[in-house]
């Protein structure tokens, strides 16, 4: 609207006093450089809002001491100690290990239920019941698994029954079996997300390829792992970068169900974050393990979702 | 011919067997946790596990009337329409820009919007929580529109961003020709054109916006600003424990709209959760 308008102005006042016109056109020509600058620019500086400004403040915040009183600055104490702090460590290999378990699980259940279900007539119906873990809120999966395995013992009462084990599994005083728990309710509840993507990527291939190989006599299988799952690579890589940040970034499962337990044996990375932060105060230690975690961020975001997304586009 | 045939029927047989195998495991829990919810509270942490238990509303009741329920079900709706409605006025101009122009820095540009998807709750809650409460948001149904329309806003740009570049560039062209504005065709063309990549957008918005916990539970400390996936967490009767019955009502009562919503979206679904980069 804008545009248009100012140029018929411009016309119109073209002839009678020509330098006007000269200003005029090349601000509006200023303007056309700029207008698609113009476009983006509110979501940039909204986006601002939570990743620059956090990102300075928190490297600001942890130079310091911050508790209750004022900020006392302290140099690098708070990294020095964050390096020396086992838990900090024990929260990053928690966060690695049931994350990379979990991912690489829901992958291959991911693809196995795709491969069976992307021809099938009743895919779509498939698709909606696999469907609805995911829509349920994290927290209300969370407390579905502290239910069914912690404060009911349901599942342990079913394999009794079964007469798999003879009493009930002490499952919160093991890591183990805490960790599995985490793991088990994400793969529960995300590995509709990866399913979803995969069938969708399997249902735009090219279907006379395959009946080309399915001619030649190839079966199922072999189709699916020498031609649609290379074709695919792409698509999983985009999706397996998604689901790793939100792995990565699990929170609710941990505070509802171990609350990092046994012995910090769940903790993750963003639980210890909260808790360092939220529960002793200790503000400047937390801020120093986000920015640790900011770093790892960014260099992750460089190296494999710039390439995941850039490669799925193409 | 035959072996043809027979390894058919075979997969057929695995087929079904895997796959109704995958939908038992989704769903036996979830119908267990409705049995939860329509079930005394006595019947729910026993010795033994209770399988068929006495019916029960009693915590439809509770739901409604110990806890001011209906306040954070207009919570949860307020922030999450407002949240939604700031992504589009930001994310649709965003788009457009992103797909429609060349110019120094747009690939950046879109990565930088891209990337702040990957930002981890936890990394930037302790300097937004600082933010808000320096401005007095604590606590309310403003602060949590904020975050979660930073939250999804890469999400809502790169989703509409991808639908944007499926339009044909001659049906602008006519209208440029006509002597129509940008932001003219922004309007009457490229809008309506992508209304289902909008839509889309929109309710992926809204699930993440729902399921958004550690903001939330930094956010809104009292029952002020309490939305229902926070308000689950904090179900607990004091000494009596969690009161599971009234949690499982609960999450069924956020569920539902969002089961039908999905459902009809389904086609567009792949697209929307992969940020437009997987197009089904």
């Amino acid at each position: 609207m804008t545009r248009s308008s100012l140029s018929g102005a411009g016309v119109a006042t073209a002839a009678p006093v020509p330098s006007a016109t000269r200003t005029f056109r090349r601000r509006n020509k200023r303007l056309k450089v700029l207008f698609p600058y113009l476009l983006v620019a509110p979501a940039v500086l909204y986006l601002m809002m939570i990743t620059l400004y956090p990102g300075v403040y928190a490297i600001i915040q942890s130079f310091y001491a911050v508790k209750f009183g004022p900020w006392r600055p302290v140099g690098f104490a708070n990294y020095a100690n964050l390096l020396n702090d086992y838990q900090f460590w024990g929260a990053l290999w928690n966060t690695l290990v049931i994350g990379s378990i979990s991912l690489a699980l829901q992958c291959v259940i991911a693809l196995t239920l795709a491969f069976f279900a992307y021809r099938d007539p009743w895919v779509q119906g498939w698709r909606i019941i696999f469907l609805i873990p995911m829509l349920f809120m994290p927290s209300a999966v969370a407390f579905i698994y502290k239910l069914a395995f912690l404060d009911a013992r349901v599942f342990s009462d079913i394999l009794i029954r079964l007469g798999m084990i003879d009493t009930h599994l002490a499952i919160q005083s093991s890591v183990w079996m805490s960790r599995s728990l985490l793991i088990l309710a994400d793969v529960w509840q995300w590995t509709p997300f990866l399913f979803i993507i995969f069938v969708a990527a399997l249902q735009g291939q090219d279907e006379e390829v395959e009946e080309a190989a399915r001619l030649d006599g190839a079966s199922w299988f072999r189709i699916f792992w020498y031609i649609s799952l290379p074709l695919m690579k792409p698509v999983i890589v985009v999706a397996l970068v998604l689901r790793a940040i939100d792995i990565t970034t699990m929170f609710a499962n941990v505070f509802i169900i171990t609350k990092g337990g046994p012995a910090f044996g769940t903790e993750t990375i963003s639980y210890f974050i909260y808790r360092t932060g939220f529960k002793f105060f200790n503000f400047g230690y937390a801020s120093a393990a986000s920015v640790i975690m900011l770093i790892l961020t960014i260099i992750i975001a460089q190296l494999v979702v710039k390439r995941a997304f850039v490669s799925s586009r193409s | 011919m035959a072996s043809v045939r027979r390894s058919r029927g075979e997969s057929h047989f695995t087929r079904y067997l895997i796959l109704g195998a995958w939908a038992f495991f989704c769903l036996a829990p979830v119908l267990w946790f409705l049995s939860i919810g329509l079930r005394p509270r006595v019947e729910i942490i026993t010795p033994q596990p209770i399988y068929w238990p006495t019916f029960s509303l009693d915590a439809w009741h509770m739901i409604w009337e110990d806890w001011p329920m209906a306040k954070y079900l207009r919570n949860s709706v307020l922030a999450i329409i407002g949240s939604v409605l700031i992504d589009l006025v930001l994310a649709i101009p965003a788009a457009y820009s992103l797909s429609r122009y060349q110019y120094r820095g747009r690939d950046d540009i879109g990565f930088y919007i891209l990337s702040t998807r990957m930002m981890a709750p936890a990394i930037v809650a302790i300097p937004i929580f600082f933010l808000f409460r320096n401005f007095g948001l604590l606590d309310t149904i403003w602060a949590l529109m904020l975050i979660y329309a930073a939250i999804n806003l890469s999400v809502v740009t790169w989703i509409i961003r991808s639908y944007m570049l499926d339009i044909p560039k001659e049906l602008e062209d006519a209208a440029r020709t006509d002597g129509a504005s940008d932001l003219r065709i922004l309007w009457e063309i490229i809008i309506p054109a992508i209304l289902p990549g909008i839509i889309t957008a929109s309710v992926i918005a809204m699930i993440f916006a729902i399921n958004e916990f550690l903001f939330t539970l930094l956010i809104a400390s009292t029952p002020n600003a309490y939305t229902m996936s926070v308000a689950l967490a904090n179900f607990t009767g004091g000494s009596d424990g969690v009161i599971y019955n009234a949690i499982a009502l609960v999450a069924f009562l956020a569920f539902l709209p969002v089961f039908l919503v999905v459902v009809a979206i389904q086609k567009h679904l792949s697209r929307g959760l992969t940020m437009g980069a997987v197009k089904g």
